[in-house]
């Protein structure tokens, strides 16, 4: 482990940014999010959980997937840095790896090649993740449920504890142990700094309420699928599709085409099951048209189906729905009372 | 990497209109470069774009045997078919595929098998029957049943009339109602596929709307066709085709890169997919 003093920190980005795009958690007004940063002093190290989630460095709310005229098609030209992202909590790098199942290869099919994402890909596969403990986690914070935690690391590349007057720097992947190696400027951390760390990471599960054992979850989501659980469950939505908006795992998206005459772009742009013209096909006929069914379509997807698929459950914890959801539907409540149902 | 998400471009060879009200036209386009061409199977479909109006996803009615066309058939419903149905010949469009699952041809060798069809959705149908005809020593007695609502909203009239004078397969149409001067079948699908004395130990695939796959399904089943032996294409609203915008889900299974071909087998597990 080595570190470097907080109050070398702007020199510390100001030396990323020679060889990254650097993205980080920024207030803008009373929001918070994930944007591309000019210098250290931008970054807001002191909020948690950024209230829009960090996967849209990766996958933009809107996004042009090519740019036609009467010349052909032109894919939009990347900016040629990777991407370093400073600031991530344990609960949106774990999300990286869940998407990166989706975009970066596609269960069951034989060619697999064409089922990789290029947008995501391109974005994803050379960037730097920094992921940073949390010291206090928030009352909507479960990350705990699905093994994460504020001092875990999944999904990072290097893993960043912040002490009184420290950043202390650990790798955690290949790519971090090669950045760390040409870091010249850092510190060795002492053993008496690591034997705080214990300590720091045992005041910040602290602050986590109490782990809720999900092993059930994805068996009896299976058996209730017909059950009135789901008209309780369901009843207070209103299908704002905030939930998916902010979530760091929501996946879906749209696509629609701007143009007029021979000139124009394709574009994609997040969308949400808890839409109904969602699924609502031509013909009028919609398999998910009531409130009911796109409320367990969501759930389902994250709990059930995606565990079918690749294993994982498709939430990390991070307890962005449960902030913005203005009707206060709680998915640990949920998670709960499907758990004892 | 392979970009999926990028059309590649077609030309407009033919179109036939399929139905006197100029609902249904079918579409043959041909390749502007040889090496867009690619290989796939009966069943699989292709998203179809008009650019600057958008896409949609269609089943290729061509078999792969015939070369160096593409085949669509295009019901007019909505924003892009509407504008599909605008093309003239020899207009560009863009095509994304092959995408999807296929019937299981390779199972079907040395088998008898049974096709049943409902309307437009004829499309897959076709090009599974003129691949199995264009191989006809590979499989055994081909029976089809094919229904439509009225004697017009047949589509491949021509080709019919060809396939009733071949002694190498059976062919029951029906229409929904009497029709003065139609001398063949009359009723459902459903009903029809019970009356026709099939061999339930044949291979059967069913494609149609909704709610006649739905109807036909428990038939086979009570005629004795096993469940795995059973095969129907699924429709769901579809954007990138390749499992990664979360549209087309059936539980688990995206109907986009897991289907559209499922065997009924597969499809009893999945509680909303009918
Ligand atoms: C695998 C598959 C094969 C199909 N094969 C055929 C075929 O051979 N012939 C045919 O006429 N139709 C077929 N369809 C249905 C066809 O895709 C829709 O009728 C068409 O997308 C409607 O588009 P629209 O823009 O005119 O309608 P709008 O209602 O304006 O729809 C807007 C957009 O929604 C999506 N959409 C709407 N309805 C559907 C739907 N039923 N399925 C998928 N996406 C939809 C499309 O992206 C469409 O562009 C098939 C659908 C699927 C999924
Ligand atoms: S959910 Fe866990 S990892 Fe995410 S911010 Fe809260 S404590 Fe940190
Ligand atoms: S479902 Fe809610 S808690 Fe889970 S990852 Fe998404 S926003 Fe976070
Ligand atoms: S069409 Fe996008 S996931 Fe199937």
């Amino acid at each position: 482990m080595i570190k470097i003093k907080k109050s070398d920190f702007s020199t510390f980005i100001t030396n990323l940014q020679k060889n990254y795009s650097v993205f980080a958690p920024v207030t803008d007004g009373k929001a918070t999010a994930f944007k591309k940063i000019k210098s250290a002093e931008d970054i807001n190290n002191k909020v948690l959980n950024t209230k829009r989630s960090p996967k849209e460095i990766f996958f933009p709310q809107s996004e042009v997937l090519f740019q036609y005229t009467e010349e052909g098609i032109k894919v939009p030209k990347r900016e040629e840095k990777p991407f370093a992202i400073w600031g991530m909590r344990n609960c949106d790098t774990k999300s990286l790896l869940l998407l990166d199942k989706v975009f970066g290869e596609a269960h069951q099919m034989p060619k697999k090649d064409m089922y990789k994402d290029p947008y995501w890909k391109e974005k994803y596969d050379n960037c730097l993740v920094f992921n940073l403990a949390c010291n206090k986690p928030l009352s909507t914070c479960f990350c705990n449920w699905f093994d994460g935690g504020p001092f875990n690391n999944t999904g990072s590349d290097i893993f960043v504890i912040e002490n009184d007057e420290n950043y202390i720097f650990e790798a955690v992947s290949d790519k971090g142990k090669k950045f760390l190696k040409e870091f010249k400027t850092a510190e060795q951390v002492s053993d008496k700094e690591i034997k705080k760390i214990e300590k720091l990471k045992e005041t910040a599960e602290s602050y986590l309420a109490e782990k809720e054992d999900i092993s059930s979850l994805f068996s009896k989501t299976k058996e209730i699928w017909d059950e009135t659980i789901w008209d309780e469950i369901a009843a207070k939505c209103i299908n704002c599709g905030a939930c998916a908006f902010v979530c760091p795992t929501c996946h879906c998206f749209d696509v629609s085409d701007e143009g007029k005459g021979k000139k124009g772009k394709r574009i994609r742009l997040w969308d949400s099951c808890m839409f109904a013209i969602f699924t609502k096909e031509a013909s009028g006929h919609n398999p998910r048209s009531q409130s009911l069914q796109r409320v367990r379509q969501r759930v389902m997807h994250k709990y059930n189906y995606f565990m079918d698929n690749y294993d994982e459950h498709l939430c990390t914890g991070c307890g962005r729905c449960v902030v913005v959801c203005p009707v206060n539907l709680d998915i640990r409540e949920v998670i709960k009372k499907i758990i004892r149902y | 990497m392979k970009n999926t998400y990028i059309p590649f471009q077609m030309k407009v060879k033919k179109i036939y209109t399929e139905s006197p009200d100029r609902t249904l036209k079918t579409f043959d386009l041909s390749y502007l470069n040889k090496e867009d061409k690619f290989d796939f199977l009966p069943g699989q479909f292709c998203e179809f774009s008009i650019l600057g109006k958008g896409e949609s996803p269609f089943g290729i009615a061509s078999s792969p045997t015939e070369e160096d066309i593409l085949k669509f058939t295009v019901n007019r419903t909505g924003s892009v078919t509407n504008e599909i149905h605008y093309l003239q010949e020899d207009d560009i469009v863009g095509i994304r595929g092959p995408l999807g699952n296929w019937y299981p041809v390779e199972k079907f060798k040395g088998q008898d098998v049974v096709i049943i069809g409902g309307g437009f959705a004829f499309t897959t149908l076709r090009s599974l029957l003129i691949y199995m005809l264009d191989n006809r020593d590979d499989y055994g007695k081909i029976t089809v049943i094919y229904g439509a609502r009225n004697p017009d909203l047949f589509i491949y009239k021509d080709e019919i009339k060809e396939w009733e004078k071949r002694d190498d397969l059976t062919l029951h149409l029906t229409i929904d109602n009497p029709v003065k001067g139609w001398d063949k079948l009359t009723g459902f699908v459903p009903t029809v596929t019970k009356e026709v004395s099939l061999d339930p130990t044949s291979w059967c695939v069913v494609c149609g709307p909704p709610i006649m796959i739905k109807y036909t399904l428990p038939v086979l089943t009570e005629l004795g066709f096993p469940d795995e032996k059973i095969y129907t294409s699924l429709e769901r609203r579809m954007k990138c085709g390749i499992g990664k915008c979360g549209r087309c889900n059936i539980g688990s299974k995206y109907v986009c890169i897991d289907g559209p071909v499922f065997s009924y087998e597969e499809i009893k597990k999945i509680p909303e997919a009918l």
